[in-house]
């Protein structure tokens, strides 16, 4: 295949015009592609873009913000934690093995077992997905790097802040030690820190979490090579496209929780105090609503792994594409119906469990689909059983075994015997493992080489291959018994004479094989390679465009972003590899000696601009360090440091905008190769930066909903929700808040179209007003609340209220000091007529705040009083 | 404006395709939701209410949803199966660089999520037709 | 396939009956598959069924056991033939077709039909009771018992074990006082969470009498471990005999016992109906001899258990609420569990 026009019907669309900034021929013809390079030029070139990406030198190179680097970092640090958990869990079988044991106490064991979940979930699951996407995505995408490098930056070192002091508490005997699901009342009636540890140091990863879910979504949606169609895109950029999206509405109900969960911590407000009008249940609601997508956001980027070995295994094309995105995007609705499945056994109402039961069931027919995709692909094409491969298919072995233990456990009565028994822990051993630990190991070893350009040993490989599976089933499959013969979970020991002897035994046994499988493997991953012959570039034959890499050698990812006529350019494209080489496509250079990417349209891929990306900076770590200040101080009840620390972060992140993303490029359009001529700025729903707020405020929605889904829990669940004789939050002082939190919206609308008419100044002003008019806004909510005498700690109800406005508040603060950047940019010329992306930004933040403000007024002034 | 109206045309030549793809699996969504949400507040404050005779009102309510859910899906299904254009030229790989191969696959993408969200809706109406009481 | 063999778990009794091990009753020919057919488990196991529910359950499982061993042999035989005995390839067609049919008819078939005898299961394990309604209430960790007779007489109070007439249905209402706990009995049915500030109800129904053994499975704290309790299946007559003695008031034997008993501030916490001691905030004492285990199913109910746990309950059960006499001598101990073992 030569070029895009062999289809059967001719494209119609060719080139633009010259007054939107993109100029010149598109899409290049094959003569164009032809022509050669003159040497000197490309040599020119390559030392341009070499100087641009290399590396910060010495300790600095700590402040890379550089995909491949923050990938490598994240991935590593993400894996160390899972050793660590996978330690604990070791401690964990050995206390176990035996009957009667007291190897360690019962409040060592309830603090391992606790941060055993909890890190195995929030410290390797999830963040392996998002360190793996950011250190490959890129270049599955032919991109340079990901839209906003230093927000990644700002994940990991979040990340790395919360992480270690999360598991550092073990350290001090302080961990937490009420499950990792924290069901209050346990959780919030227990004294000592362990819980404020878990929630506010989790709470600041999921934060990071969705910073980078925000960056993959942009990163697929609007960083793709030019050609690279919805339809041509690699399975995997589908699947972190579905999975970035779960990441976003998953998370925000469990923050909306945490949220709670702290101000009853923290401030004595009843959320799920049943003596208040509380309820124990909203919490599970909450936190499962997050938990069970949970298990699919781990799952299906290692089935987007398996999507890219099996065809280079197959040596072909992957069968049914559409099925399997069919699958992921099913999946991902699908998985948000499941949620109380996990809780069959709270005595819900048998018709309200029949509708998971449901649900869960149907989510195996996507699955199912994606496995048998994965079938087909094997059976048309002609397999090298590689250790890639093998590792992918032992994993879909036990995945099986697991799923189909999942069919069972669905079924509410089976589940009301084997819920919260070891049955349970041998399903989702088998589903995670199979469905996230084996394939990521396999992905591993079939990415090595394109990180390293070395070779995992195979000889190693399959040491550690099978002493992992045969050890994984030694301790797991045993379970499936022990948990039907009735022994719960979550015990730190158990009598003789129950027949568990013998069976816990064998799974200590076989835990310990486990344990040598992944320390091979960790060994194999690490040991010193620096003498073996470096790898060809493509040693497993893949078709994908992260193939023609030539890392570690030169750190700019793609010597030229190609133009893609197909699901496997390498493959079906004469000569790219060759012409991306030869600088012969787009981006060969960096003249002006910015980092650049190419950022493209969401459907087709056109290309519309070339974005200059940030490049290494201490002020990310100095943001992540702050913000991660305002949630670890509150964990030892130290509110001044922690309201100092955030606003540090605050600024931080201001500065941080304000020196490098705020640049206004000094030539409106560049030449980017093949005559092609793109714009250097843009600004609304064209720019990066609008999709990354579009994405990030539906996440805040969500969590939003969530609190206005709590009133409605409270009202279904008792009789007392509002309390006959309760005071009303104030009518009239609610409107007016919510008129002046509407007059704030109109402002940064009125200053964008005044910006845009040649007038900042004036645009400037009408924004401050807008600052004030929120300001006002708040105030005005404050009195509605306080006015009546509502006394959060005395009921529920006025918590509730209270909650909502102090969500609204906290929102409307943080859109003053957006509406005051606004106001500075336009000043200081940050932002003029004609570059007004964080007009429109900050217009798209206060379209979600009008809404907010609206249901916010609804709810707490209205609502309640026809209730 | 010229480039603003290729990336317009690009989406108003798609956004239909978009939605079409984002409708089917939000009826399931909406109405799983629904039923759920019916269920449990009939159960808490209404548990008595009868329609149609002497069946729970919540259950009458349930399977109605649920026959126009169905007929909201069935009808994307039928849209989407016409801009997947199957019996045309029998493609269901898609793997051309070209519009209609791009038009096809979205049309495709959606009508296979319509039959999948329709399971669920029928998956979801099961309980309805098999439990009969709110305990 | 699966035996039925009366069991009996009883803590008295020291060390139970191990039955733990395989026992494989069928013929070689039976393979491995209904050699773990025949394998039971002890006194709390979900399949040595002893009660409708718990038989309707572990029915419902052993189907769906033998048909997930068959698709998962078939699915992954088809793996390994795809790429170790016929890496070669196959025609697209009946690769494509295997994507429909095995990714979507198959299952359709199977889930909804599973499906619907899963669902219709619901209401028969939830049904309501023949009369006797046996209240049970969490605590941090042991529990609360008081049985509500059929005939409408007063409220019976106990702790840490639940006697069931074999052959009737009973409801049961679970509820909790601090934290979330879950009552379970796997022989006699699925489990029920015990939330604070709700009041939920489930209801079993045992066929074989016998003593099973149950356990908290919500995780409650530090000593979720250790709150177990015996759940007694009495033939029905024997039932009505056994709850009308245990509604009678206590008569305890004057002497050093009781002295020893009202001495220690006892009755400060625990009642013992029939004399002055009326306190509900640990466990009722009043014929806590006749049970079967001690401290919440975990020790046997034998003189020497009862006085080391009075000596030391913090050491048997980590951050127990009752606090330890280790100032009382041995001989004052043993004399005080004797005379609280004379409360039958």
């Amino acid at each position: 295949m030569t070029d895009a026009a062999a289809g059967p019907r001719p494209a119609v669309p060719r080139g633009y015009d010259a007054d939107e900034g993109v100029t010149g021929p598109y899409p290049p013809t094959e003569e164009m592609l032809a022509e050669p390079i003159p040497e000197e030029v490309r040599q020119a070139q390559e030392d341009r873009l070499r100087e641009v990406w290399k590396e910060p030198p010495g300790w600095r190179y700590l402040s890379a913000v550089n995909n491949s680097e923050i990938g490598k970092w994240y991935s590593l640090t993400a894996f160390g934690f899972m050793l660590l958990a996978g330690i604990l869990a070791l401690v964990m079988r050995a206390q176990l093995a035996v009957p009667d044991n007291d190897l360690i106490s019962a409040n060592r064991y309830n603090q391992f077992f606790t941060m055993h979940g909890s890190a195995m979930m929030f410290l390797f699951a999830v963040p392996m997905f998002e360190a793996i996407s950011i250190l490959i995505l890129p270049a599955f995408l032919g991109a340079r790097d990901m839209p906003f490098p230093r927000l990644s930056a700002y994940g990991f070192w979040c990340f790395v802040i919360g992480g270690v002091f999360v598991m550092g508490s073990l350290l001090f005997d302080a961990a937490p030690d009420a499950g990792w699901f924290m069901y209050p009342p346990l959780s919030t009636k227990q004294g000592g820190i362990g819980a404020d540890i878990w929630l506010l140091g989790l709470s600041f990863i999921e934060v990071a979490s969705i910073a980078a879910a925000v960056e993959l979504i942009v990163g697929v949606l609007k960083c793709r090579p030019p050609g690279m169609r919805v339809n041509l895109m690699p399975l995997y950029a589908w699947y972190v496209l579905v999975v970035g999206g779960m990441i976003l509405f998953a998370f925000p109900p469990l923050i909306a929780g945490d949220f709670l969960f702290e101000l009853e911590r923290g401030f004595d407000w009843p959320f799920f105090d049943p003596e208040r009008g509380g309820d124990p249940l909203l919490w599970q609601h909450l936190f499962w609503i997050f938990g069970h997508p949970e298990v699919y956001i781990i799952f299906l980027p290692s089935i987007a792994i398996a999507a890219m070995v099996v065809p280079t295994a197959a040596g072909r094309p992957i069968v049914g594409y559409s099925w399997i995105v069919l699958s992921a995007v099913g999946t991902g609705f699908i998985s948000f119906g499941l949620w109380v499945h996990h809780m069959f056994t709270t005595g819900l109402p048998t018709i309200s469990l029949g509708f998971f039961s449901a649900a869960s069931e149907a989510v195996v027919i996507p699955t199912g689909i994606q496995l048998f995709a994965f079938v087909a692909t094997l059976m048309v094409g002609r397999v090298t059983l590689s250790l890639p491969l093998l590792w992918i298919a032992g994993g879909l072995a036990i995945f099986t075994a697991g799923g189909l233990t999942g069919v069972m456990v669905a079924i509410a009565p089976f589940d009301w015997q084997v819920h919260d028994t070891y049955f349970v822990v041998a399903h989702l051993h088998y589903t995670l493992f199979g469905g996230m630990v084996l394939p990521v190991i396999g992905g591993v070893t079939y990415f090595y080489p394109f990180f390293t350009k070395k070779q995992m040993s195979r000889r190693l490989g399959l040491w550690s291959f099978w002493l992992t599976v045969v050890g994984f089933n030694i301790t797991f499959l045993p379970m499936h018994l022990t948990g039907l013969w009735g022994m719960p979970r979550r015990v730190f020991t158990y009598p003789g004479g129950l027949g568990w002897d013998w069976l816990n035994l064998l799974s200590t046994a076989g835990s310990v094989i486990v344990a040598a499988g992944i320390l091979i493997f960790a060994w194999d991953l690490i040991r010193p390679k620096g003498r073996e012959p470096l790898t060809e570039r493509n040693p497993w034959g893949g078709g994908t465009l992260e193939w023609s890499h030539d890392v570690p050698e030169e750190k700019w990812g793609v010597r030229s972003v190609p133009y893609i006529t197909s699901r496997y350019p390498l493959w079906d494209q004469d000569k790219i590899v060759e012409r991306m080489d030869a600088g012969r496509y787009y981006l060969p250079d960096a003249e002006e000696g910015h980092r650049e990417t190419l950022v493209t349209s969401v459907i087709d891929a056109r290309p519309l601009q070339v974005l200059r990306v940030t490049g290494p900076a201490w002020i990310t770590m100095a943001a992540a360090a702050f913000t991660g200040g305002a949630f670890i101080f509150p964990t030892f009840h130290m509110y001044p440091p922690a309201i100092v620390s955030g606003a540090l972060a605050i600024l931080c992140v201001i500065y941080w905008l304000w020196t490098s993303t705020a640049q206004i490029p000094e030539k409106s359009t560049k030449d980017i190769g093949l005559g092609l001529s793109v714009p250097t700025y843009v600004s609304g729903p064209r720019a990066v930066g609008w999709w990354g707020m579009w994405i990030t405020m539906l996440g805040d929605s969500t969590a939003f909903a969530s609190l206005v889904f709590g009133v409605f829990f409270y009202w279904t669940a008792g009789t007392d929700f509002p309390p006959a004789d309760a005071a009303h939050v104030d009518w009239r002082w609610s409107l007016m808040a919510g008129a002046l939190g509407l007059a704030a919206w109109a402002a940064i609308l009125l200053a964008r179209t005044t910006n845009r008419g040649g007038r900042p100044l004036p645009a400037a002003a009408i924004a401050g007003a807008g600052a004030v008019a929120g300001a006002l806004a708040i105030w005005a909510f404050i009195t509605a609340l306080r006015l009546p005498g509502l006394n959060p700690t005395s009921h529920v109800y006025p918590a509730m209220m209270w909650a909502l406005g102090v969500w609204t508040i906290a929102h409307l603060g943080a859109g003053i000091i957006m509406l005051l950047y606004c106001a500075a940019a336009l000043i200081f010329g940050k932002a003029t007529p004609t570059h007004d992306a964080p007009m429109w930004n900050v217009s798209l933040y206060w379209h979600f705040m009008a809404l907010t403000v609206t249901v916010t007024v609804l709810v707490t002034a209205f609502l309640p009083r026809g209730l | 404006m010229a480039e603003r109206k290729q990336l317009h045309r690009e989406f108003s030549e798609e956004l239909s395709s978009l939605w079409r793809i984002a409708i089917a699996p939000s009826v399931w969504a909406i109405h799983f939701v629904a039923s759920y949400g019916l269920a449990a507040v009939w159960c808490a404050k209404w548990s008595d209410a009868t329609l149609l005779g002497d069946v729970s009102a919540w259950r009458v309510l349930i399977c109605g949803a649920s026959v126009v859910a169905l007929g909201i899906i069935g009808w994307i299904g039928w849209k989407a199966w016409r801009q997947w254009d199957f019996l045309e030229d029998w493609d269901y790989t898609h793997p051309l660089a070209t519009e209609e191969d791009r038009h096809e696959f979205l049309g495709h993408a959606a009508f296979l999520l319509a039959v999948l969200s329709a399971v669920g809706v029928i998956a979801t109406t099961l309980p309805a037709l098999l439990i009969s009481t709110c305990t | 396939m699966c035996v039925r063999r009366r069991r009996e778990w009883n803590t008295k009794s020291g060390a139970a009956p191990h039955d733990g091990g395989m026992k494989i009753r069928t013929v070689a020919l039976a393979g491995a598959l209904l050699a773990l057919a025949a394998c039971e488990g002890g006194p709390q196991s979900a399949l040595a069924p002893a009660g409708t529910d718990a038989a309707q359950i572990a029915r419902i499982f052993w189907v769906m056991l033998i048909a997930a061993a068959i698709l998962w042999i078939a699915l992954n035989g088809l793996f390994a033939f795809v790429t170790r005995i016929h890496p070669r390839p196959i025609s697209r067609r009946i690769a494509e077709t295997l994507i429909i049919g095995g990714g979507i008819v198959l299952p359709l078939i199977l889930l909804g039909t599973l499906l619907t005898w899963g669902l219709r299961a619901m209401p028969d394990q939830r049904a309501p009771g023949d009369g006797l309604t046996v209240r049970v209430g969490g605590e941090q960790w042991w529990w609360r018992v008081e049985y509500l007779p059929a005939d409408g007489g007063p409220p019976v109070r106990s702790a840490n074990e639940v006697r069931l007439p074999a052959g009737l249905r009973t409801d049961i209402e679970l509820s909790a006082a601090l934290v979330i706990h879950s009552f379970w009995i796997p022989a006699l049915g699925g489990k029920m969470d015990m939330i604070p500030g709700r009041v939920n109800r489930m209801s079993l129904a045992p066929t074989e009498p016998g003593t099973y053994r149950g356990q908290c499975a919500e995780f409650c704290g530090l000593s979720h471990a250790l709150m177990a309790l015996n759940a007694v299946v009495l033939p029905a007559d024997e039932f009505d005999a056994w709850l009308s003695a245990e509604a009678a008031e206590a008569d305890p034997p004057d002497g050093p016992g009781a002295d020893l008993f009202a001495r220690e501030g006892c009755g400060g916490c625990h009642a013992i109906r029939g004399t002055e001691w009326q306190a509900q905030v640990g466990p009722d004492l009043t014929h806590v001899g006749g049970r079967t285990s001690l401290a919440a199913g975990i020790l046997p109910m034998t003189e020497e258990a009862l006085a080391g746990w009075i000596r030391n309950p913090d050491a048997i059960k980590p951050g127990a609420e009752m606090p330890g006499y280790d100032h009382l001598s041995p001989e004052e101990l043993t004399t005080l569990a004797r005379w609280l073992m004379e409360l039958t």
